[in-house]
């Protein structure tokens, strides 16, 4: 049993960290700043999701009422982390539209704004 | 009158800097505090206030006098920031730039924070009513409150809020606050005993000398948290509006 869920855990802890390093590797490595933000708003929400969740389970390890509720607080702590980590990357990436920061084509490169607003038409 | 203040500081911070030469070192085991006082409050402070954590009993029991008055300094604080920059219109026009208007409310944003917001708030009063047991408290509830109103002011804006909770009503709950803290110590010395000895609600309350300690640091928290909580949004439309209450960054 105990096994099992040591499994569970180390998997969860371990998918989690691994999810870490893509965001990192594409925060560092992304062109420009609405890719960098689209990493580090997916993949930073699901990492620590997943690595909430193991620690979560690793509390099952001795189950009572105490644990438990630790549990649950973690868990709380995740779904607080799925509501405002995305809608704080959405502002951030609302507010650099807003600001008309440039960004980058496969086709054209880095490509300023104004340059987006003129073929759009406005 | 720049100059005057300048010297005041500049005599002020002299004077601390000379009174902190007589500080005892940081970590020092012969000072006072690592010899006699840690131990006291950790061996004493459950038997005598019967609250676990004893960090909130130190801090609103054996030294309430001193919370009481960091209470009133983040008052004076907001009350200052208001004074400075809530000014007539007529004077403000002339030396500030236009802010950018905000256009429209975003809504991802405000179904969020709608979700959070009850979250948060309810969060701040747990936190508030647990700080006998664990980290938290006062000041850390009355921020988390105050935060939960900040979070709806920039998910829609400064007006939606303060038509929620107007400006007057917050700085009268901000005075309010100090005056639950300091009108539960004038209660105790019409009791009989010291200023803040909260062991003298207990005739009112009908509990234990003890307990009434107990509930006597939860009340002054509520105090604290009403003061904080006020005046971490005053001070956000303030400052973020620059006094003219209309916008907001």
């Amino acid at each position: 049993m105990n096994i099992y869920l040591d499994a569970i855990v180390v998997l969860l802890t371990f998918v989690g960290l691994l999810f870490f390093h893509g965001t990192t590797v594409g925060i560092l490595r992304f062109p420009d700043f609405y890719t960098r933000m689209h990493a580090a708003g997916k993949g930073d929400t699901l990492s620590t999701m997943l690595i909430l969740f193991g620690f979560a389970a690793y509390q099952l390890h001795h189950p009572s009422t105490a644990t438990l509720l630790v549990a649950g607080k973690i868990i709380f702590i995740a779904v607080l982390v799925f509501i405002a980590s995305p809608t704080a990357t959405h502002a951030i990436m609302d507010a650099g539209y807003e600001s008309e920061i440039g960004a980058w084509s496969a086709k054209d490169g880095f490509v300023s704004s104004c340059l987006i607003r003129k073929e759009k038409g406005e | 009158m720049k100059v005057i203040a300048a010297l005041f500081s500049i005599v002020l911070g002299v004077v601390l800097l000379v009174a902190a030469n007589d500080l005892p070192i940081w970590g020092d085991p012969e000072s006072p505090v690592s010899v006699h006082l840690s131990s006291y409050f950790i061996e004493h402070s459950v038997e005598q206030t019967s609250v676990p954590n004893f960090v909130t009993a130190v801090l609103a029991d054996y030294r309430g006098y001193d919370t009481m008055f960091e209470t009133a300094v983040i008052f004076c604080a907001g009350i200052t920031v208001m004074t400075i920059l809530r000014r007539s219109h007529r004077l403000r026009k002339k030396n500030v730039p236009p802010r950018p208007v905000r256009e429209g409310q975003d809504i991802i944003i405000c179904s969020a924070a709608r979700l959070i917001v009850p979250m948060m708030q309810l969060f701040a009063l747990y936190v508030l009513a647990h700080g006998h047991h664990s980290p938290g408290g006062g000041f850390q509830g009355g921020v988390i409150f105050g935060a939960s109103f900040i979070l709806l002011a920039l998910a829609y804006d400064l007006k939606t809020v303060l038509s929620r909770l107007k400006e007057k009503t917050m700085m009268l709950v901000s005075g309010l606050g100090v005056l639950v803290y300091a009108g539960i110590g004038v209660l105790c010395l019409f009791l009989g005993g010291n200023f803040l000895d909260y062991s003298r609600l207990a005739s009112i309350l009908q509990v234990t000398e003890i307990e009434a300690r107990s509930h006597g640091i939860l009340g002054v928290e509520v105090g604290v948290a009403l003061t904080v909580t006020c005046i971490m949004l005053s001070l956000y439309a303030d400052l973020a509006s620059g006094g003219e209450m209309d916008e907001g960054l």
